[in-house]
């Protein structure tokens, strides 16, 4: 389902974030990915989700290969994945149901069916009853629930989580991981990265870990 | 395709809904728009009225010989002759100087100024219309007929109508100069109006870019805010040449009478105001697609 083969990611200003990585996640996996701050966990799965670009190498999603793909293909390369960013990226001045609508909007649902998949997806999240409410009056566990409804609104075939649960107490973020792992039960290939390895290694799943852009032995 | 059609819908009445609900904000620009518009509209208008006007004084030009305060019976009949066997002309007809003189008592509302008058002042004459308008062959005609024996003069009636004629076509130069300044500033002022716009909503961009909305989604909103706006504009600077006109034609109409003609200004045609709406809309949208092109390259997280 995603390919990584021998790719490297060097951003301007010439910091080598990824170098020469090569892995390989089947559909329907759980793949935990690990490493300290700065390791280059956020960019691998930008690169995934066709938000940047490798360098080198070749970035298959799905069967498409990312780096071959025009610029102005990637929008729907990611209509196709479920992304849950380290910062959110919540709009503040619309409603929790809005937020969670847009990428139904983008993929151009008619309203009626996508009130319903909005309704469903806050309601797998624990956030029913409050489509109305301010994203800015949840608490941060339910801003993160927010998130992932955004995420799997539009039933994606991958998602991927940058950190879910940084900043969360333990019994939070237990509840996202869990939450992580019911897509994962229902066939979605789940990709999830964090700096605190003690949650992962309860989960049994593979884990890769990243130390400055290569992989740890 | 229906998809399709359905998501434009779905932006053009997002936009329009936008457009509403900030009213005061829009509203200056609209206004700025709108009387941008309707200042080359008017004088347009205008110019095309009075063209129009000028234009029928002058497309039947009409020659007229005056007899010799002498003339006799047996000229006019030669000069009758003449005309009747001219191929250059058309048609003619003769007004006596009685006639003229109850003519200009009558149009004049100058009842009783022949008993002033140590008798009548007016010359027989000979009103001609020729066939061809052109002017050369209108001068030459006059050059002959005003050497016919005991033919005082030819003069062409509209002679000064041609001038102004001559001084519309400037006013139209200067109409299509206007316009395209304008039109100029249509593009620039909607321009800024999404730029200003796409700044208040860079997060929105953002996050919707992050989650897979291509270029096409992100512009759509952008575009059809310009073209409502242009739309707007257009049908506004029509109302507002309308009223440009209304007030105007008294005035306009006093002082025709004075002259003893009739000129109104007219307004839109239909014809005109589709094409004034399509033009701003094209004009708006473009000054949008610019806009949406520079700042979306700047805001892409690439
Ligand atoms: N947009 C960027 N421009 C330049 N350098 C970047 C950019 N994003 C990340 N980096 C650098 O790439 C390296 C990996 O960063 P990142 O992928 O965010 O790591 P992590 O998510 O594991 O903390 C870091 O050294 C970081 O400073
Ligand atoms: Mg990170």
């Amino acid at each position: 389902m995603i390919q990584f083969d021998q790719v490297s990611k060097r951003y301007p200003g010439g910091i080598d974030a990824l170098k020469n990585l090569s892995f390989t996640i089947a559909a329907g996996e759980m793949v935990f990915l690990a490493g300290h701050s700065g390791a280059g966990k956020s960019t691998l799965l930008k690169l995934v989700a066709g938000i940047e670009r490798a360098t080198a190498g070749n970035v298959l999603v799905n069967g498409q290969n990312l780096s071959k793909l025009r610029a102005s293909q990637l929008p729907y390369v990611r209509q196709h994945i479920g992304l849950v960013f380290q910062d959110h990226k919540i709009l503040y001045d619309r409603s929790v149901l809005d937020n969670v609508m847009m990428p139904l909007d983008i993929i151009g649902y008619d309203r009626r069916e996508a009130l319903r998949r909005v309704r469903a997806a806050l309601d797998k999240v624990g956030l029913a009853g409050k489509e109305k409410t301010a994203p800015i009056r949840l608490s941060g566990g339910e801003q993160q629930r927010l998130c992932i409804a955004r995420a799997v609104v539009h039933r994606p075939a991958i998602l991927l989580a940058d950190e879910p649960s940084a900043n969360l107490d333990r019994a939070y973020a237990l509840d996202i991981m869990e939450l992580f792992k019911s897509f994962h039960q229902v066939g979605v290939t789940v990709l999830i990265s964090a700096h605190d390895e003690t949650l992962m290694e309860d989960y049994g799943r593979r884990i890769l870990r990243l130390r400055e852009g290569q992989f740890a032995s | 395709m229906k998809h399709y059609l359905y998501l434009h819908w779905q932006s053009a009445r997002t936009a329009l809904a936008k457009l509403v609900r900030q009213p005061v904000a829009n509203l200056l620009s609209l206004l700025m728009l709108s009387i941008a518009l309707a200042l080359p509209i008017s004088l347009y208008l205008t110019v095309s009225s009075l063209q129009d006007w000028i234009g029928r004084l002058t497309a039947t030009p009409q020659i007229t010989l005056f007899m010799e305060m002498s003339a006799e019976p047996a000229d006019h009949a030669a000069v009758d002759a003449t005309l009747k066997a001219h191929p250059k002309i058309a048609s003619y007809q003769f007004v006596s100087r009685a006639q003229a003189l109850a003519d200009l008592e009558a149009r004049h509302a100058l009842a009783g100024v022949a008993e002033g008058l140590d008798g009548n002042p007016l010359p027989d004459a000979f009103v001609v219309t020729p066939t061809s308008l052109e002017p050369d062959a209108l001068e030459r005609l006059q050059k002959e007929l005003s050497g016919l024996p005991m033919v005082a003069e030819a003069q062409f009636d509209a002679h000064w109508a041609r001038r102004l004629y001559g001084l519309m076509a400037l006013g139209h130069h200067l109409t299509l100069a206007l316009a395209v300044a304008f039109a100029v500033a249509l593009v620039l002022v909607t321009h800024n109006t999404i730029r200003m716009q796409i700044l208040a909503r860079r997060d929105e961009i953002e996050v919707a870019t992050l989650i897979g909305a291509p270029d096409s989604f992100i512009r759509r909103p952008f575009l059809y805010h310009a073209c409502w706006q242009g739309l707007l504009a257009a049908l506004i600077a029509w109302g507002l040449s309308a009223l440009f006109v209304a007030n105007a034609n008294p005035a306009i109409q006093e002082l025709a009478r004075l002259y003893n003609e009739q000129v109104e200004l007219r307004g839109l045609a239909p014809r005109e105001l589709a094409l004034l709406t399509a033009g701003a809309i094209a004009l708006a949208a473009i000054g949008a697609r610019l806009a949406t092109r520079q700042h979306l390259r700047q805001l892409a997280p690439r």
